[in-house]
């Protein structure tokens, strides 16, 4: 089971609370999905600078495996404080511990509320079904 | 049978080019789209992470442009070049990334076999046209690629975006001066066009995937799209961005 502390969307993206910010990630499966079992294939990432505004949904960043390049969501709208750096130059931590270490960015968020984003168990169902 | 449109557009410049694969991909109540085409002239195009300077031929190109997807740099003469642009509930892209890509590849192999080429995934070995330093797509090559004569002869690349895929590809009918020694469909027959490529992949295609093909063309807002987008690929500031 994936961790119930967070919320998940359907472009395979977490958001979790942390305290009156939130972090945001990308799951185990869209990291499997783009490394295709191999976390040497993970080769860029893109993450944007502090400050910038984003709304629900908006692109944030983009990361490339060997065979694909893919976009980064924004689960919820807010404000970006704060990118975890070392993902850019060590990105095989996303496949290490997607969950903790590999947080992307910290979000100022415009609303406390995360209604519309799927549960750990709702996710385990998507993922199931092919997670598409 | 699953409906899947087939768009053809020869000789066309790079930058509209990269313009239409992209409003394809953000087409989402587009039908699975095929696309088959060719550059005139003959363009560079750089995988979208690469730097400008990591690809020395990229001066000697009549023309350079980013593409979205990633990988390395390619030169699109004397090559079929394909996009399929299709939800990623597709059976074809289903599941893992690998698998998608050994689907596309079988039936480009398939094809190929017809020409006589014995095409295979590379597997673990090294390739006699691997080469460090170049930036060039067909001097680097992953276990997927498809290869024969110990060289790489078909490049591809994807990108996922909104829940749908963009692969992008190179089927090499010939080699050239920016890119060297590489396989294409010449080792085992010279002079095979485009056109006759497309034909024989395109049967393949509906006999091996049970795809129906109709023949068409991008619609108004597709065509709008491409226009709309070919003017940032045509753009130096984000063709040389990294």
């Amino acid at each position: 089971m994936r961790p119930n502390d967070r919320r998940y969307t359907q472009t395979h993206e977490w958001v979790k609370p942390d305290g009156e910010t939130m972090l945001i990630g990308i799951t185990d499966f869209a990291v499997r999905e783009l490394s295709n079992g191999n976390e040497d294939d993970l080769v860029y990432c893109d993450l944007p600078e502090a400050g910038r505004v984003l709304t629900a949904g908006e692109t944030f960043g983009e990361i490339e495996s060997v065979k694909a390049v893919s976009d980064l969501n924004a689960p919820v709208a807010g404000e970006v404080v704060e990118t975890n750096v070392n993902i850019e130059e060590h990105l095989e931590v996303l496949a290490k511990d997607p969950w903790n270490a590999g947080w992307m960015i910290r979000l100022r968020p415009e609303r406390k509320s995360l209604d519309g984003l799927m549960s750990a168990e709702e996710y385990e169902k998507f993922v199931a079904a092919g997670g598409h | 049978m699953q409906l899947w449109r087939t768009i053809t557009t020869w000789d066309a410049p790079a930058a509209w080019n990269m313009g239409l694969d992209q409003a394809l991909l953000e087409s989402p109540e587009a039908p699975p789209t095929l696309r088959l085409y060719t550059w005139k002239p003959g363009a560079l195009s750089l995988g979208y992470f690469q730097r400008f300077e990591d690809v020395p031929a990229a001066a000697q190109a009549p023309k350079v442009v980013r593409r979205i997807t990633g990988g390395g740099a390619i030169h699109h003469q004397r090559e079929l070049t394909f996009s399929i642009a299709v939800g990623l509930d597709d059976p074809l892209y289903a599941g893992l990334l690998g698998a998608s890509y050994q689907r596309v590849h079988a039936v480009i192999a398939a094809a190929l076999a017809e020409f006589g080429i014995d095409a295979q995934p590379r597997g673990e070995r090294r390739l006699a046209s691997d080469r460090e330093g170049t930036g060039m797509c067909f001097h680097h090559s992953s276990a997927l690629d498809l290869v024969w004569n110990e060289r790489k002869g078909v490049g591809s690349a994807q990108r996922r975006k909104g829940g749908r895929v963009l692969h992008h590809g190179s089927i090499k009918l010939d080699t050239t001066p920016l890119e060297g020694d590489i396989a294409s469909v010449a080792d085992a027959r010279r002079g095979v066009t485009p056109q006759e490529f497309a034909a024989v992949w395109t049967a393949r295609l509906s006999r091996d995937l049970g795809w129906k093909l109709s023949a068409s063309a991008p619609d108004p807002e597709e065509r709008a799209r491409a226009k709309q987008l070919a003017l940032r690929f045509d753009d130096a500031t984000f063709t040389r961005r990294r």
